[in-house]
């Protein structure tokens, strides 16, 4: 694959500025990167494949990551590299946003390829309507702006020995900010449903949140996590957002994934839809579910778990 | 307080085919409201419930958003008037264009708060609502979870991956809400018979003073993945023989 020239490249968690730090050597023959963070983090990123760190320093306690736009803005600004890189997060989406608007030009969002063609032109995938289909966008503009998902790049595994240049620099007022007034952790479970062999998930069709407990007893049964659907997580509250499968969620690959009281839309499914086996319970016959499942039981939940945990499946 | 809630028209994903060569077609695809942006409606009716002013709903693209339905249908979840951006170019508009035709429009009619919803349907993008702040040069912040009206300011909450942050903000300013911000009411016979007579006013790009509408991001192509071949076994019915002979595929497929 032919590359591209110089690749910048920011992130708001350790993890993914390894990520994108290697996915710029893959993509580029120089990479620049913008570390928030202490210095340990900026050297770190040479080490992860960084040629240059544009170092911002700590972020500050009454700052939030969005503050420092305008301060990544004037380094690109005098830099032009051809790409820039964030993590997908809610933040970076800000911080991409905000750039692509100062530099008139789209961020291409939740990226999960990347190809450069034989005429050094960049092309970049990401899902579009639910995970139905993977549309590939060519930016058109000098710079192009975009973020990636988690694990698309694999970080690098050992540059203990590669040298870099760290350049400090200072922040710059950023225009129209929000006033910070509180900020407290949220109470996250830890869950990792993509190292799971079986999943059970289970979806609006549970009707009640009592009618979880037979849904846990049965996934401790299977040996399996449990997941959900969206609305199961956001809407009704009932199951932390970590336990929600699907393209805005969790993308999954389990042996096995068994999906009770879920209706099959795309937004689901494109989270499971690599599983080995898909099993569904769902009382409709007509539901999409069953399109896309190797086997399905027609009729009701409540009928239905019982007898499987009778049965000592 | 005068809201502005922007809106997209998108096409039902249950109802779009793929073709044999993996392409999509869109022919038997009812249009309809962006699942999310009702959300931001509702905040908007929310906001105005407590602090007194107007709602106003726009769209921008191609003909499709004037589909009388359509109008109606954001009409009757209580915005009292309606304004379209309507023009040819707008068809395959990227988040770029997007928001430069809806910056154009919202200083055109003129706004306290804007309010988006979280992304698209369609696309998912999650960039309009930030890129439409950020070319007005307001405040702009996405996430955002409860708002709180405070005098001539805001103060909102916003969910993020693993921390919950509260922000103070002045007006006029742009927010992008999340799909759980709020519970979206079923408009009722009532509101929907009402939404006939709100006015709607239909703008081009030429009225709001937009002579380019090129877009920056080019599609290549828009393909479906190859899906894994599935078995496709229904037990049909919940009676004891039914679910045994379902356990039986179960218990020789998880061996
Ligand atoms: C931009 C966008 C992104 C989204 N991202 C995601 C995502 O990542 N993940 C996700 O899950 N969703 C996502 N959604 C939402 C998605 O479109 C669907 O609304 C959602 O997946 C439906 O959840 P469900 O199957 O639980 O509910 P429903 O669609 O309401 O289905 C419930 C099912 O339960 C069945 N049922 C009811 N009672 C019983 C019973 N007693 N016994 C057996 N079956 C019963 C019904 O027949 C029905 O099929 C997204 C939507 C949008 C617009």
């Amino acid at each position: 694959m032919r590359r591209l020239k110089n690749i910048w490249v920011f992130a708001d968690k350790a993890s993914s500025l390894a990520e994108l730090c290697a996915g710029g050597r893959q993509l580029g023959e120089n990479v620049a990167a913008v570390v928030l963070g202490g210095e340990e983090t900026a050297r770190q990123a040479i080490e992860q494949g960084a040629d240059q760190v544009y170092w911002l320093g700590l972020k500050a306690e009454d700052k939030m990551l969005e503050d420092y736009t305008r301060t990544i803005a004037g380094l690109l600004e005098k830099h032009r590299p051809e790409l820039f890189l964030l993590n997908a997060g809610r933040r970076t989406k800000v911080v991409a946003g905000r750039l692509a608007a100062l530099f008139a030009t789209s961020a291409i969002t939740d990226a999960m390829q990347f190809v450069i063609g034989e005429n050094g032109d960049l092309q970049i995938a990401r899902l579009v309507y639910g995970g139905l289909a993977i549309r590939l966008e060519k930016p058109l503009s000098a710079m192009a702006i975009a973020t990636v998902g988690n694990g698309v790049f694999k970080a690098a595994a050992d540059g203990s020995n590669r040298q870099g240049t760290v350049t400090e620099v200072p922040w710059v007022e950023d225009g129209c900010r929000l006033k910070l007034l509180e900020r407290r952790a949220r109470d996250t479970e830890p869950v990792d449903l993509a190292a799971a062999a079986r999943v059970v998930g289970v979806g609006r069709g549970i009707g009640k949140e009592e009618g979880l407990a037979m849904v846990y007893a049965l996934a401790r049964q299977l040996k399996a996590e449990v997941a959900c659907t969206r609305p199961l997580a956001e809407g009704e509250k009932w199951m932390s957002p970590e336990r929600y499968i699907g393209v805005s969620g969790t993308m999954i690959k389990p042996d096995m994934y068994l999906a009770l009281g879920i209706s099959g839309q795309i937004q689901h499914m494109t989270g499971v839809n690599k599983a080995r086996v898909i099993i569904a319970v769902n009382k409709d016959i007509n539901a999409p579910i069953f399109e896309q499942s190797d086997y399905g039981l027609v009729g009701d939940l409540y009928k239905i778990i019982p007898a499987l945990l009778k049965s000592r499946l | 307080m005068k809201v502005i809630v922007c809106y997209k028209i998108v096409p039902e994903e249950a109802n779009i085919e793929i073709n044999q060569d993996g392409s999509l077609s869109f022919a038997n695809a009812e249009w309809k409201l962006s699942q999310y942006d009702l959300n931001a409606v509702e905040a908007a009716m929310q906001l105005v419930e407590a602090v007194g002013g107007s709602v106003t709903a726009l769209t921008v693209g191609d003909q499709k958003i004037e589909n009388s339905k359509l109008k109606k249908s954001i009409l009757a979840r209580g915005p009292e008037d309606l304004y379209l951006v309507k023009d040819e170019r707008l068809k395959r508009a990227d988040t770029h264009l997007t928001a430069a035709v809806l910056a154009a429009a919202v200083a055109y009619i003129g706004f306290d708060l804007v309010l988006c919803g979280e992304g698209s349907s369609d696309f998912y993008a999650q960039q309009v609502g930030i890129q439409l702040g950020e070319l007005l040069q307001v405040p702009v912040i996405n996430a955002v979870s409860k708002i709180t009206p405070a005098g001539d300011r805001l103060i909102i909450e916003r969910t993020l991956e693993d921390e919950i942050e509260t922000l103070e903000l002045s007006l006029p300013a742009v927010l992008a809400v999340t799909a759980d911000i709020n519970v979206t009411r079923l408009p009722g016979m009532k509101e929907i018979l009402a939404a006939g007579k709100k006015p709607v006013t239909e703008w081009d790009l030429h009225k709001i003073g937009i002579r380019h509408a090129g877009p920056r991001v080019e599609e290549v192509s828009t393909l479906a993945p190859e899906q894994v071949a599935r078995k496709k076994i229904l037990v049909e019915g919940d009676s004891e023989p039914k679910i045994a002979e379902f356990l039986d595929y179960i218990r020789k497929e998880l061996k």
